[in-house]
């Protein structure tokens, strides 16, 4: 008994002294650790030289970030990275799609034959799975296998952190954090890529803005659609002669209003739903470094390219079933497609689409790349075209862009609907193996699904007014 | 071209639903979130916020009468006298000779609430990022759905606080408060020196401008004049002005005359490319993540910094801090204070 009156004394008198020991007895603790630790280092910890690549990095900090050289600098590296990537990634994609589209895909088709295997599982498995990873495959794994190790050595060299530094002011305005700067260019060679980037944020809501943004970095997948696109619609409508700088202009202009989306969108998100999320602004410029190249070789090829190359194709698999069945699938005289197509059209013609894009962005979900290969096979199959493509549920694409059009506008296409379709690419849901990352990256439901339906609402709210607007006063 | 719609009609209709959406879901004025505050203030409300006021009063040994707690719940005289009548039934308040006092079972029930009220605000300065002129506004609507578990568990996540960000003890979960110290800045004389302890967070637009003018519990101020129901003083360095009902909204308490007046500090942002300064402290406005991560940083008494490097736009600016390059927005180098020193040959 005398024992439990001691406790509870003590106690009572370490509950009256915490109202003594004042509101800011935790920097007090902080700032007696910081005290200690400068003692004990100014008795033991010896400074040699160091001087001389001080004086280099303080040379070469005022060049990369004055106000004049700044950002050319920063437009003109960036400017390399993508065209090396671009340049550089043609060759292999076209061998790679060769040896597994040309080569391996009617070697496994004849294989299937040979043994027996029926026709709808070797439709399914072959034309279906088989073919959506070869494609993804093909057209990803080059230009990620550039573009992540040429910017994990920006990254190492020490380049990216003064881009932050430099773009900060802007992002700021924005209620974003400089280093978002650096996940919207990770965005544009791939968005899952941009979306794990987002870790090096460190602070919450920034970070969640640069997630949920990332989105409207024109990714790798999209680049070759809008490419494409622009070509045939945008380049076609003028005099041939202007026909290659304005599609050119047309594909960098839906980039930059990617950016400009980018910006606006986390203006809105810093001071509605996302206001009450805590936010700490810091930036470490660390010193310059020579880079390691081999061990960025090695980072950027496993941690990047290959991680984010995998989840694509585990999703693509299934993908590329779903696809051959919709489009094989028959009740009574129509296929399933078919039937969505005849049901959605209207809803389609009402954004400046049409019932075989929605249901193509529904199938291949799972990367942006499979996306043109099913508009044109679903087109196909459901115009009735005879000639073309290689069967109902086999997704391709030809090789002659003018062929590639008629197939289009035997399906309805105008200019309206090349234009409403680079803006819904550039503007809508990520695909599956970026929903997915960023589900893993935020571990929350909810953000997850604002990610991915916030870009999709402004995808059709952006196409329903320009296809009004086009009806009321082009037509 | 096969388009069902009419596109001038469907256009309009566009147009109509965002306004529409608009309307419905804009921050702060849209209909969810007039919706969200003015749930009607029922019974319950009325009840729990009577006894906060009543504590209060008793707290601070101010006179409280029908028409005072009338005006502060912002109900009828004839409402407020079925209020205390309620209150007298339920067995929270006491009356004898005219005036009204707070039972037991009033008292610790007003204690629950406010210490869900107090903890909620120093949860909202300290983990999130919502303003501080929302704070008081939040935790009012909070202090009514919150449990006393949740609350005690929200405060043992946040480390058990024990006073709120105004600087008002939390009362502990069986109800111990200490005693009310402290007197009103308009109460000081020329020439006393004290601390603030307290800012009153009521009413919110007298709040607000005490806010702006940079004023927090913790910080010592100096008074230099009083004349004409004005009081002026310096509170770092700087001379406030403030009227008497300004002034009354702030607690202070004395402290003995042979206290050396705090000197005026410069700001790191103050300081040019170049210049070295010795950092004095942080502003007790910079709270949470965003302080925890600057003293992380080395940003306490005695380090020594140096403007480096101003980025391409002007904003933020790096500065040498224990070796390392950071790079500090304007905003966040608003709140550190700093002593120039000479710079180095």
């Amino acid at each position: 008994m005398n024992v439990k009156n001691k406790e509870d004394s003590i106690l009572s008198l370490a509950n009256k002294l915490r109202w003594e020991v004042g509101v800011d007895f935790h920097d007090l603790v902080i700032e007696s650790i910081y005290r200690d630790a400068s003692r004990i280092a100014r008795k033991t910890v010896v400074l040699k030289g160091g001087k001389s690549t001080y004086n280099f990095d303080r040379k070469l900090d005022r060049i990369l970030t004055s106000p004049w050289l700044g950002f050319p600098i920063m437009f003109l590296l960036l400017a390399v990275v993508f065209w090396v990537t671009v340049a550089g990634a043609n060759y292999p994609s076209q061998l790679l799609s060769a040896l597994l589209l040309n080569t391996v895909h009617p070697l496994l088709k004849n294989f299937a034959e040979g043994i027996g295997v029926p026709w709808w599982l070797s439709g399914g498995l072959v034309d279906g799975a088989y073919l959506s990873m070869a494609w993804v495959v093909s057209v990803m794994l080059p230009p990620m296998a550039i573009f992540f190790p040429l910017f994990t050595l920006l990254e190492d060299l020490g380049y990216l952190p003064r881009v932050a530094f430099n773009m900060d002011s802007l992002f700021r305005k924005a209620g974003a954090h400089g280093k978002q700067a650096l996940t919207l260019s990770m965005g544009f060679g791939c968005n899952a890529a941009g979306v794990i980037a987002a870790r090096i944020i460190d602070s919450p809501r920034e970070r969640l803005i640069a997630i949920i943004t990332n989105n409207f970095s024109l990714c790798n997948g999209r680049w070759p659609t809008q490419i494409l696109i622009a070509t045939l619609f945008i380049g076609g409508a003028v005099p041939a002669y202007w026909a290659g700088i304005v599609s050119a202009g047309a594909v960098v202009g839906v980039a930059v209003l990617g950016i400009i989306f980018s910006l606006a969108v986390s203006w809105v998100l810093s001071k509605s739903i996302l206001r009450g999320e805590p936010s700490a602004f810091s930036l470490e410029l660390p010193p310059y470094r020579p880079p390691r190249i081999l061990q960025t070789l090695y980072t950027s090829l496993i941690d990047r390219t290959i991680f984010v190359l995998w989840r694509a194709v585990i999703f693509a698999a299934p993908a590329g079933v779903i696809i051959w069945l919709v489009a094989n699938i028959h009740v009574g005289h129509s296929s399933l497609a078919g039937y969505f197509i005849q049901w959605t059209n209207p809803l389609g013609l009402l954004f400046g689409l049409n019932g075989v894009i929605l249901l193509a962005y529904i199938i291949a979900i799972p990367a942006n790349e499979i996306v043109i290969p099913t508009i044109l096979m679903l087109t196909v199959v459901t115009a009735g075209l005879t000639g073309v493509g290689e069967g109902a549920g086999v997704i391709f694409q030809l090789d002659t862009i003018g062929d590639t059009k008629k197939i289009l506008e035997a399906g309805g296409w105008t200019l309206m609907t090349g234009i409403n379709l680079m803006l819904f690419s550039l503007l809508h849901n990520p695909c599956s193996t970026t929903i997915y990352t960023i589900y893993k990256e935020t571990n929350s439901l909810k953000w997850t699904l604002v990610s991915t339906f916030l870009p999709l609402a402004i995808a059709f709210t952006v196409c329903f007014f320009v296809a009004q607007l086009w009806r009321l006063i082009v037509l | 071209m096969p388009d069902g719609a009419n596109p001038g009609l469907a256009l309009l209709v566009g147009i109509g639903v965002l306004i529409a959406l608009g309307l419905i879901f804009w921050p702060s004025r849209g209909l969810v979130s007039w919706w969200a505050t003015s749930w009607s203030a029922t019974q319950r409300i009325l009840v729990e916020d009577s006894l906060k006021f009543l504590f209060d009063c008793e707290y601070k040994n101010l006179f409280c009468s029908l028409n005072t707690i009338a005006g502060h719940l912002n109900i009828s005289i004839d409402k407020a006298t079925r209020l205390l009548d309620r209150l007298v039934s339920m067995g929270l308040i006491a009356l004898d000779n005219d005036t009204f006092h707070l039972t037991d079972a009033g008292q610790s029930y007003a204690l629950r609430i406010i210490r869900v009220h107090r903890v909620w605000e120093k949860y909202l300065a300290e983990e999130t990022g919502v303003e501080q002129e929302q704070w008081h506004g939040e935790a009012d609507q909070i202090e009514h759905q919150m449990s006393v578990e949740e609350a005690d568990r929200l405060a043992t996540q946040i480390g058990n606080p024990v006073f709120d960000p105004h600087g008002d003890p939390i009362p502990s979960p069986v109800g111990e408060i200490p005693a009310h110290t402290g007197q009103s800045l308009s109460s000081l004389k020329e020439g006393d020196i004290a601390t603030i302890v307290h800012i009153e967070d009521e009413p919110p637009t007298i709040y607000a401008q005490l806010m702006a003018l940079g004023l927090y519990p913790g910080m010592q101020i100096y008074v230099l004049d009083i004349t004409n129901g004005k009081i002026s003083f310096a509170a770092n360095g700087e001379e406030c002005v403030l009227t008497s009902l300004f002034a009354s909204s702030i607690t202070v308490e004395m402290l003995p005359k042979e206290v050396t007046v705090k000197e005026k500090s410069d700001l790191l942002s103050s300081l040019a490319l170049g210049e070295r300064a010795e950092v004095k402290g942080i502003s007790a406005n910079c709270r949470g993540r965003q302080r925890r991560r600057l003293m992380d940083l080395g940003i306490v008494p005695g380090t020594m910094v140096t403007a480096e490097l101003k980025s391409a736009l002007g904003d933020p600016v790096a500065y040498k801090i224990l070796g390392a390059n950071i790079a500090i927005r304007k905003t966040q180098a608003d709140f550190i204070f700093i002593k120039r020193l000479a710079v180095e040959p």
